[in-house]
């Protein structure tokens, strides 16, 4: 049975993102990895959907369900990625200091440009718990850049969830 | 004075960084930065923490990315491989996924056939072993060296009843009839070392001939008598190289036999006769045997 090649055509034109999605969670320290993951996310895909057992409504569907795959694949490979080496610049050892549920959620929405709902749904979670992985994830990266990391008072809105106070040793 | 910003919190600081807002929305949040500059700043740095992400990884989105990662979605859609290992990495070598499988296959099988061939290989010599053992055992347990007594008296008594069953309902039961005594008694010394011919007329047993017959160590001897009913009576004897035999007659089979030793020889009397016409023949016939030919 024949695939639709538009769904074909739309993962090989997804390749390079999530190529790039991949090396991100692993935090620039294994390439080979990263890229391994990706063809097998890449050829699970293919091989569901030759098997019928994924049936996507269109191009962009496709496309999530490639970064389904490799969320999945990175959350069980990527647990004891090594660190980022000396030469990454200082967003990557922020991000490689992430929990996975944060570093993935903080890519896909901030590199990868996906939405909301979007994300919710590549990682498999409740559009609250993305939001909550995201706000640590920004203010754990802020704090490791010694940036202020609170919103200022003037906000008249209590808020719903006070945040926690997030201490890292960086030196 | 500032405008009410009641409906602004941090998810909405957020979601405006992330495009999340409708443009009323992003308009309210926007006014509502220009009057919080902590807020403002908040957002700013967000924004350049997506800028430093992109700055670090988008030369990889650039790059023109390897032949089997472009074609992988491609090619198992093509080859129709079914599920495959999604753990695995196959990086750099296109259409390998397969073949690790096919060769832990093949040593999978070739293991099984080793072990089988083994198997067979050891039921085949504990088979040979068993048949060596039973032929050796058996050899040796026909073996005259250490002979029980009963077994080879039973030897000699069963020997004399198969041959008796044999010739004496024969059309020719004898070798050498009453009329060649001679001849037969030559042929007996010859071949049994034995050659008196005892004469059991008292018994009413005329003589009706004699035979070499095979004994159960060696050639033996097999006189016939016949009674004036027709019924036949046969001795057997034979040079006796075991015990002695026990001496109670033994029956079966509508016959009587009794067996004795004398001069190195085993003696086996058979016939149908009454067990005591069958003791006082052998009686007889005993006696006559040890008694030198005048």
């Amino acid at each position: 049975m024949r695939v639709n090649s538009e769904i074909l055509a739309a993962l090989s034109e997804a390749t390079p993102g999530l190529r790039r999605y991949a090396r991100a969670l692993g935090a620039g320290a294994a390439a080979a990895v990263a890229d391994g993951l990706t063809q097998s996310a890449l050829q699970s895909v293919g091989a569901r959907l030759f098997a019928r057992e994924l049936r996507p409504a269109g191009p962009e569907e496709a496309r999530l369900e490639a970064y389904i795959a490799v969320t999945a694949l990175a959350a069980r490979k990527l647990v004891d990625a090594p660190p980022p080496g000396p030469r990454h610049p200082a967003i990557v050892h922020g991000l490689a200091a992430l929990p996975f549920e944060e570093r993935a959620v903080l890519l896909l929405i901030s590199l990868e440009g996906f939405g909301y709902d979007a994300t919710a749904r590549i990682v498999g979670a409740p559009r609250e718990s993305v939001l909550a992985w995201l706000r640590r994830a920004r203010q754990a990266l802020a704090s490791d850049a010694g940036a202020p990391a609170e919103m200022t008072e003037t906000t008249d809105a209590p808020r719903a969830h006070p945040q926690a106070p997030h201490l890292r040793v960086v030196k | 004075m500032s405008p009410p910003s009641t409906f602004v919190d941090e998810t909405d600081l957020h979601a405006l960084v992330d495009g999340e807002l409708d443009p009323d929305h992003r308009r309210r949040v926007e006014d509502h930065l220009l009057l919080h500059p902590g807020d403002a700043a908040l957002v700013e740095d967000w924004r350049r923490q997506n800028a430093a992400l992109r700055a670090a990884f988008e030369p990889i989105a650039l790059e023109t990315p390897p032949l089997s990662l472009r074609t992988a979605a491609t090619r198992a859609a093509a080859q129709s491989q079914g599920p495959i290992e999604t753990g695995a990495t196959h990086w750099g070598r296109p259409s390998g996924t397969p073949r690790p499988r096919r060769i832990e296959d093949l040593r999978v099988r070739q293991r099984r056939q080793a072990a089988l061939i083994s198997a067979l290989l050891l039921v085949s010599g504990l088979a040979l072993a068993g048949l060596a053992a039973f032929v050796f055992a058996g050899g040796r347990s026909e073996a005259p060296r250490a002979p029980a007594p009963t077994a080879f008296s039973q030897g000699y008594v069963s020997r004399a009843g198969l041959t008796y069953a044999t010739y004496t309902v024969d059309a020719h039961p004898v070798e050498f009839d009453a009329t060649r005594r001679d001849e037969l008694a030559d042929r007996l010394k010859t071949r049994v070392g034995f050659s008196r011919i005892p004469d059991l007329s008292a018994q009413d047993l005329r003589l009706l001939g004699g035979r070499i017959v095979p004994g159960v160590s060696g050639p033996a001897g097999f006189l016939i008598y016949e009674r004036a009913d027709g019924g036949r009576v046969g001795l057997y004897f034979e040079r006796a190289v075991f015990a002695a035999a026990p001496p109670a007659p033994r029956g079966g089979f509508g016959v009587t036999a009794i067996e004795w030793r004398a001069a190195d020889f085993a003696f086996v009397l058979v016939g149908p006769l009454p067990p005591d016409a069958m003791q006082a023949a052998a009686e007889r016939a005993a006696a006559l045997v040890t008694t030198p030919t005048p």
